[in-house]
């Protein structure tokens, strides 16, 4: 149980009154994809982008727990699920790699653009033949002189349409070899790079995706962000860092829509009595409730592990699967709790359950999960 | 038992239990020849941090550092000694 200090719950309060106003206009959002750009002017003005990055780069200095409990917050009260998954993108594509492995002079360049939110950050890992193979990537990097030469094309860019810089993770050694990726950071005007359209997609249509293509696009080598062929050590921590901050936003979601379904089974009466009373339904909101605590628990724990320095790959892989599955089996009930009212968009009800699906996939499949914590226990 | 037999010994018990210890040369490359994959990477760092107490998430990781028994060696060593880069 961690006791949450004053200043901390008045951030988290700030987090979620930009996010009621943020997803407001949510339903009439959500058919056409649009990015809230106003929303993006209220999260620069609150600070809320540099939360987890040093002072002297305009950041706030918040450690870890604390930007969780505040972007738990903005879940919590924000509907526009897109538009936290943006916010959330943006930080650890780009500012969290900095961060830990940039360069002092790549730090001082970007990292005051992340905290600012004037340079919106994506990355580009997934390819059209290498998802949750991550090692099997064809974009190639190639050294010429002090610069790499970039070739290659990747897909599922989240704010891919909207990123000023992209942090694209390209082969430069042995394909398969632990050894064969690194990561660059490459601004979106560089010659030879070209963002596709954005795509539609089931949920989370309101936080923009594109493809990626680069021809000959010239890097200096100074913008690798690690040491070369560091690729895959480098996603490992932002992979740590992109679930505990994307699903702790989940987990505010599922308490909102548990606190609404529950206050519906209380209200709503059929056959003369409130459908709550029923334990059919009071069974789905009793599982709802294990799957907040549950995923709490998880995300909180994990956390406090990393930040005491511990191993979490396993952990990090528990996480990920329990809190998407909740997410997306809190969403289902609802809808069934809602009943009729549930199916239909205009209550946003159905909207959660195809948000929630895209979390069972992105950050490495539930099943790719399971497979790491296999792995992580010597099974192959 | 010296850090780079126990070092060796793990590896060979986690990576490659078809071989002795005695068997695994200590510059062997453990990348290039795929005794450790990228997974296996993460198992090794992992082990690293509980065994000898480091505080892995500091440094600044690369692979090249786990390529062998003996670099695996050199970096405890350096970590004990200067402690995060």
């Amino acid at each position: 149980m961690i006791n949450w200090t004053d200043e901390q719950r008045t951030l988290r309060a700030a987090a979620a009154d930009l996010g009621a106003a943020v997803g407001k206009d949510h339903l009439e959002r959500d058919p056409t994809g649009e990015f809230s750009r106003t929303g993006w002017t209220l999260v620069r003005e609150s600070g809320l982008l540099g939360m987890p990055f040093g002072t002297e780069y305009g950041g706030l200095g918040a450690d870890l727990l604390t930007t969780m409990y505040v972007l738990e917050g903005l879940g919590e009260s924000c509907r526009d699920g897109g538009f936290p998954f943006s916010v959330t993108t943006h930080v650890v594509s780009t500012g969290i790699p900095l961060q830990r492995f940039g360069s002092a002079e790549l730090k001082q360049r970007y990292l005051p653009g992340v905290c600012a939110g004037s340079a919106i950050g994506a990355h580009a890992i997934s390819e059209p033949d290498a998802g949750s193979d991550m090692m099997a990537m064809r974009t190639t990097a190639v050294l010429d002189g002090d610069h790499y030469v970039l070739n290659g094309s990747k897909s599922f860019v989240s704010n891919g349409p909207i990123a000023d810089t992209f942090m694209v993770y390209a082969r430069t050694g042995t394909p398969g070899a632990p050894d064969a990726i690194t990561t660059f950071l490459v601004e979106r005007d560089s010659p030879g790079l070209h963002v596709g359209s954005p795509m539609s997609k089931m949920g989370l249509r309101t936080s923009p995706l594109s493809e990626l293509f680069l021809d000959g696009v010239r890097v200096p080598a100074t913008n690798a962000v690690g040491r070369p062929g560091a690729g895959f050590l480098v996603l490992d921590h932002v992979m740590k860092w992109e679930i505990l901050l994307s699903f702790v936003v989940n987990l505010g979601e599922m308490e909102h829509r548990l606190r609404e379904c529950v206050r519906h089974a209380r209200s709503r009466k059929q056959f003369g009595q409130p459908i709550g009373s029923f334990q059919a339904v009071s069974t789905k909101l009793v599982d709802m409730r294990i799957g907040v605590e549950t995923s709490r628990k998880w995300l909180y724990d994990t956390a406090e592990k990393l930040v005491a320095r511990k191993n979490v790959t396993t952990d990090i892989a528990i996480t990920k699967l329990v809190v998407s599955e909740a997410n997306l089996a809190s969403a289902l009930a609802a809808v069934q709790v809602f009943g009729g009212y549930g199916y239909m968009t205009e209550y946003g009800v159905e909207k959660d359950v195809r948000n929630a699906v895209a979390g069972t996939i992105y950050s490495g499949t539930t099943e790719i999960q399971r497979q790491r914590i296999a792995a992580m226990m010597g099974l192959g | 038992m010296s850090r780079i037999d126990e070092i060796t010994r793990h590896v060979v018990a986690e990576f490659a239990p078809d071989i002795r210890a005695d068997e695994l040369d200590a510059d062997y490359d453990l990348l290039a020849n795929g005794v450790v994959d990228s997974l296996g990477l993460l198992r090794l760092i992992g082990w690293l941090g509980e065994r000898f107490d480091l505080p892995v998430e500091d440094f600044d990781l690369a692979p090249e550092q786990f390529r062998s028994v003996r670099a695996i060696d050199a970096f405890v060593e350096s970590a004990l000694v200067k402690g995060p880069a």
